[in-house]
């Protein structure tokens, strides 16, 4: 079985099918990529699993459970994070200030009002281990609004791990960055693969075949076809509506 | 101030609060004892615009009807002298209680918007409860309701001093003050901070960030009504006028004026807006152009309020 499984997901936006019965699988240990054209319905896909939007049919089960009624926040407790397209830190804080509030949302309860949280010794420390582990421990102390692009994108895969995801979702990770940037990132990603399965939604067909394991193409929101790179470069309809017709903007 | 003069960034507090606690024995010398009252109602507006500076500054939420808390706690106060209860400490402990419980109750239902929804909904909810206090008439309904058997806070100590009310009111003030600075800094602060910085990604990190507003709101709506039960027996009067929108919106104005999400953004607010209303009411009757172009001055100059450019003069001096 696999460890993660969306079952017929569909979301209607007024007569927009924007998904349409989308199938997916990803197995444990798995980077699977979400390819498409834009306007495919890669980001509703992901805002369905993660449960920002409410689907309006369908299934989402990770490990067995059925996470389809729960809130988004419960989701992320079961082992479900994602990090967002538009990069979402928080800007004001440093970078520190940043993963001890991602740490402090696993590390029990929130609902403590007395006791100062500099004193909390072990957020501390695994704030810090995050950072060494995202190549963040140089610029904890730096303002998250300040750091370049590259840095913030690292950032905010850097909030979602704090999680201890078995899956993350990670929505266009590359979005905007530079060759050296993107290379970088690449190596981050393939360094996660032992910690956490991965869905993978790029544009940058480079790091796409480099990472993947199998890829899914969706087209008007219903997944196409799924497969290795080899089966989905040799498959006749992804070549004429995606890799044929429109050229990817490769970073 | 923080880098040059760290001790008196500190001291300055202590200093105002020792202050404040001998205004009472020196002001007969100096003929000001008409000033102890007036002290007194800023510290208690004080109490409910540090209330609102914590959902509004740390938690994001712009409520328009932080004035309806401070009413319902002192209606409570009224319906228990009615009843005729007359401890002081159970009517303010009642106060706080009823008004936390209505705020649970309509921060349930408000904190399901957001943003312009959110100030109209909170809007609507107080001006619900201005409206059913006009129509109740036993506890006189548009006319108010007169407290003429005071309060007693226990024989020892009404038989203390003539201001002992206002050290109780100080050592409220202070304590309220202590505690949501305090809470500040906490797990809790930080959290409610994050939700107000990026509500998404909050939710994103796995935080239940509609029981962590809820909390905040109902703490904030609890102190609001106690300083409703302070302010009810600190005028011996109780009338919906003190729930009307207009309040609301003053509080706001105050938190603003003196920096929101601010620790002292609050008290320094209050205690600028209390005071040029009463002193300008000395040379005009109309007295709130003034305050009006104050408004402005700050919008204009220290959007971020007076406390945020207390902090920046200090730091560059």
């Amino acid at each position: 079985m696999s460890l993660f499984h969306a079952q017929g997901l569909v979301k209607r936006f007024g007569g927009l099918l924007a998904t349409d019965h989308v199938e997916l699988a990803v197995e444990a240990g798995e980077i699977h990529a979400l390819i498409g054209p834009n306007g495919a319905g890669k980001s509703t896909l992901v805002n369905l699993i993660s449960g920002l939007l409410p689907a309006d049919a369908g299934r989402v089960v990770l490990d067995g459970v059925d996470l389809s009624t729960l809130s988004p926040h419960q989701r992320v407790r079961h082992g479900l994070a994602r990090c967002f397209q538009i990069t979402s830190v928080f800007r004001n804080d440093s970078v520190r200030d940043n993963l001890l509030l991602a740490v402090q949302a696993q590390a029990g309860s929130s609902f403590r009002f007395l006791r100062r949280r500099e004193l909390e010794r072990s957020l501390a420390v695994r704030a810090e281990a995050l950072a060494v582990r995202t190549g963040l421990a140089e610029v904890l102390d730096r303002n998250a609004g300040t750091l370049p692009h590259g840095l913030q994108k690292r950032l905010d895969v850097a909030l979602a791990l704090a999680a201890r995801p078995r899956l993350l979702l990670l929505d266009e990770p590359m979005a905007g960055m530079g060759p050296e940037d993107s290379q970088q990132m690449v190596a981050m990603i393939h360094g996660l693969r032992s910690d956490t399965a991965i869905l993978l939604i790029e544009h940058d067909m480079d790091a796409v075949f480099q990472l993947a394991d199998r890829i899914s193409v969706l087209v008007y929101g219903r997944v196409l076809t799924t497969g290795d790179a080899a089966h989905v470069k040799g498959h006749p309809e992804v070549q004429s509506v995606y890799l044929g017709t429109e050229v990817p903007a490769c970073g | 101030m923080h880098e040059r003069f760290p001790g008196l960034a500190r001291r300055l507090p202590w200093a105002v609060l020792i202050l404040l606690t001998l205004f009472p024995l020196v002001a007969p010398a100096l003929g000001l004892e008409y000033y102890v009252g007036f002290v007194r109602r800023a510290l208690i507006v004080a109490i409910a615009a540090t209330s609102l500076n914590f959902i509004l500054g740390y938690g994001g939420m712009a409520a328009l009807g932080h004035a309806g808390f401070v009413g319902v706690g002192a209606y409570t106060v009224v319906a228990l002298v009615e009843a005729g209860f007359s401890s002081a400490w159970l009517a303010w402990a009642s106060a706080a209680l009823v008004a936390g419980l209505a705020a649970a109750a309509i921060g349930a239902v408000s904190l399901r918007t957001r943003g312009v929804y959110f100030i109209m909904i909170t809007l609507a909810f107080a001006q619900m409860l201005y409206y059913l206090a006009v129509s109740l008439r036993t506890w006189g309904g548009d006319d108010g309701y007169g407290i003429y058997t005071p309060l007693v806070m226990g024989t020892w100590l009404d038989a203390a001093h003539a201001q002992i009310f206002y050290w109780v009111v100080l050592a409220i003030a202070a304590g309220v003050f202590a505690l949501f600075s305090r809470v500040a800094h906490s797990r809790y602060g930080h959290a409610l901070r994050g939700i107000r910085d990026n509500e998404t990604r909050m939710v994103a990190l796995g935080y239940p960030v509609f029981w962590l507003k809820l909390a905040g709101f109902v703490a904030a709506g609890a102190v609001a009504g106690l300083a409703g039960g302070l302010l009810a027996s600190h005028n011996a009067f109780v009338s919906p006028g003190m729930m009307h929108w207009t309040q609301s919106a003053l509080l706001l104005v105050m938190v603003m004026l003196g920096g929101a999400g601010r620790r002292w953004g609050a008290p320094l607010g209050v205690a600028l807006w209390l005071t040029l209303e009463e002193v300008l009411k000395l040379y005009t009757d109309y007295w709130h152009w003034p305050l009006g172009l104050l408004l402005l001055l700050v919008v204009f100059h220290a959007p971020q309020g007076l406390a945020a450019l207390l902090e920046r003069r200090g730091a560059r001096t």
